[in-house]
């Protein structure tokens, strides 16, 4: 849908441009001068916003992040045929969409969550050029339980389970993360020797 | 100002190429699912667009 509506803005852009520059005369009537300022301004500006919207979607796929070389491990970590794998349990079972695996869990569950990815996203391009890519990444700053608490708070398999019945406020407050107990994450230190789940369609 | 001047005719197509170009680098991004294409679509395309616009703003400010 975004993508022919910047399709249709582009060729429409393009085709007045084009007639006001083969008939400048066009412009002298004031007709033509509000199309020239729609073909000159305000079509490249919807074309420009069109085009800035599909790469941010485009941004949230699964394999837009696979497409960076240091991402590949953590893309195989979705396969790991081993439940405690969160990411893996999460990618395999459809608890999250495939397709914005990523996103999904490494997004800010807040008001501004997608810009602050996207800004994260910017950071990671200027280091992947312009910096030496560190052996083992890492997040920016400790993984929030209210990115886990966004799908699972609510859920009766959650809730009722214990302990986290029981330390429920912790959670909520970040007092406790998920990750203390919930401790398998990529390890794509370990992938050469895990065995990998092979996807029916793949 | 009842006809087009050549200089601001001139103006106009050198906005109109910028326009051009900045568009279909921006067209031709999105056909490319990786982070730089991001940096192509901003820098490249949306640059030459930026400056294919103050271009025509100018032109017809000026005249």
């Amino acid at each position: 849908m975004e993508n022919q509506a910047f399709a249709i803005v582009v060729i429409l852009s393009l085709i007045l441009i084009g007639l006001l520059v083969a008939r400048p005369s066009l412009t002298t009537a004031r007709g033509g001068k509000i199309l020239a300022f729609i073909a000159f301004f305000i079509l490249p500006i919807a074309a420009t916003g069109f085009g800035a919207y599909i790469h941010l979607e485009h941004s949230k796929s699964t394999q837009f992040c696979l497409s960076c070389h240091v991402m590949e491990p953590y893309g195989k970590s979705l396969y790991v045929d081993d439940p405690t794998y969160i990411p893996a349990g999460h990618f395999q079972n459809n608890r999250i969409p495939r397709e914005r695996a990523c996103f999904t869990c490494h997004t800010d569950y807040t008001m501004f969550g997608d810009v602050n990815a996207k800004i994260r996203g910017l950071r990671h391009l200027y280091v992947y050029y312009l910096k030496e890519i560190p052996p083992k990444l890492a997040l920016y700053e400790p993984y929030k339980n209210r990115e886990c608490l966004h799908c699972h708070a609510g859920a009766r398999s959650f809730e009722e389970k214990s302990p986290h019945k029981e330390m429920r406020a912790q959670l909520t407050n970040n007092e406790m993360s998920c990750l203390t107990c919930h401790n398998t994450i990529h390890n794509v230190e370990h992938l050469n020797k895990t065995k990998m789940w092979k996807a029916p369609n793949a | 100002m009842n006809e087009t001047t050549p200089r601001l005719h001139r103006k106009f197509k050198i906005a109109a190429c910028l326009l051009g170009l900045g568009l279909l680098a921006e067209a031709a991004t999105l056909h490319w699912s990786h982070p730089t294409s991001f940096l192509f679509f901003i820098g490249v395309g949306g640059f030459l667009v930026i400056v294919g616009m103050a271009l025509y703003l100018l032109a017809i400010v000026s005249e």
